[in-house]
């Protein structure tokens, strides 16, 4: 049988133009951002707003969530989207700007949502077949649905949801107080 | 098709249509693999039809460095298809079809 990634092994000897190959990528990214970013726009749910700083630059903006329901409700959260020059073979990468109190987000900003793995074995993390909309998506359901006590990326606060429901909700309150208000 | 058509009318004028029918039997066998190719997919990775060239290629249709490879369709075991452009950057990152997950391997290549 052949494998797709022994070809490719040889195809590697003979093509070595790195750095053209990276200028030929950027145009790559910008050609599937200007649908994208439309498709985004136009499917972005009602918690959440697109801001581009420079509307030149297709693959740097701010996703500002709202959220109507649960916990962070009354919070405004900016997340800076940066889309690498390898785009769509490597998610977006996200970072959360406002300082919060969730599980799946820590106090540096990391985000934590399958879908920005670059591999996963399991298939939910980045393929090329996602796109921007469903980054939005993943990102906004972060405060609703895809909720997640289980794998925590800030361990304390899963803790103290298990242990002590109204304790979680108070300091998330707290936080979205003094960090998060619009 | 015009051509079938043709040969049926002129079966049996003698042995001089005889070449030109196998001529024609030869067309309408072309025609048939023809059809094989004609799923109007999608490549799922740079959103351009796979019997196009894929973005990449289009984007790059001026300068042939890679030599003059053409942008090839690659069906796998999963029957999904593909620009081979297009999958054999993302089999780099994750060997796994994009569309179903199951461990890619390739059926056949094409255009
Ligand atoms: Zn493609
Ligand atoms: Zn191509
Ligand atoms: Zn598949």
């Amino acid at each position: 049988m052949i494998t797709l990634r022994g070809k490719l092994k040889k195809d590697n000897d003979v093509s070595n133009s790195k750095s053209r190959d990276t200028n030929k990528r950027v145009s790559i990214r910008d050609k599937l951002l200007v649908r994208e970013v439309q498709e985004m726009e136009q499917t972005l749910p009602s918690t959440c707003q697109i801001v581009f700083d420079d509307p030149n630059r297709l693959h740097e903006f701010t996703l500002v969530i709202v959220p109507d329901e649960g916990y962070w409700v009354g919070g405004r959260f900016h997340f800076g989207i940066y889309v690498t020059e390898d785009y769509n073979m490597a998610p977006p990468q996200v970072k959360c700007q406002t300082k919060l109190w969730h599980p799946n987000i820590n106090e540096d900003g990391d985000v934590c949502l399958s879908l920005l793995r670059q591999s996963s074995i399991d298939g939910l993390g980045w393929a090329p077949t996602r796109k921007l909309k469903d980054v939005v998506w993943g990102v906004n359901s972060l405060f609703t649905d895809l909720l997640n006590f289980d794998d925590p990326l800030n361990r304390e606060a899963a803790e103290l949801f298990l242990v002590d429901k109204e304790s979680f909700r108070h300091k998330v309150k707290e936080y979205v107080t003094q960090y998060a208000k619009r | 098709m015009a051509e079938s058509v043709q040969d049926n009318v002129e079966r049996g004028d003698g042995d001089n249509v005889k070449t030109e029918n196998f001529f024609t039997l030869k067309k309408w066998n072309a025609v048939a693999m023809w059809s094989w190719d004609v799923e109007c997919d999608t490549c799922a990775i740079c959103r351009v039809q796979v019997m196009d060239a894929c973005l990449r290629c289009q984007a790059e249709s001026k300068k042939d460095f890679y030599g003059k490879q053409d942008c090839v369709v690659v069906w796998g075991e999963c029957n999904h298809s593909f620009h081979y452009c297009c999958m054999s950057l993302w089999v780099k990152q994750n060997n796994r079809c994009p569309l179903c997950q199951q461990e890619w391997s390739i059926q056949r290549m094409g255009k």
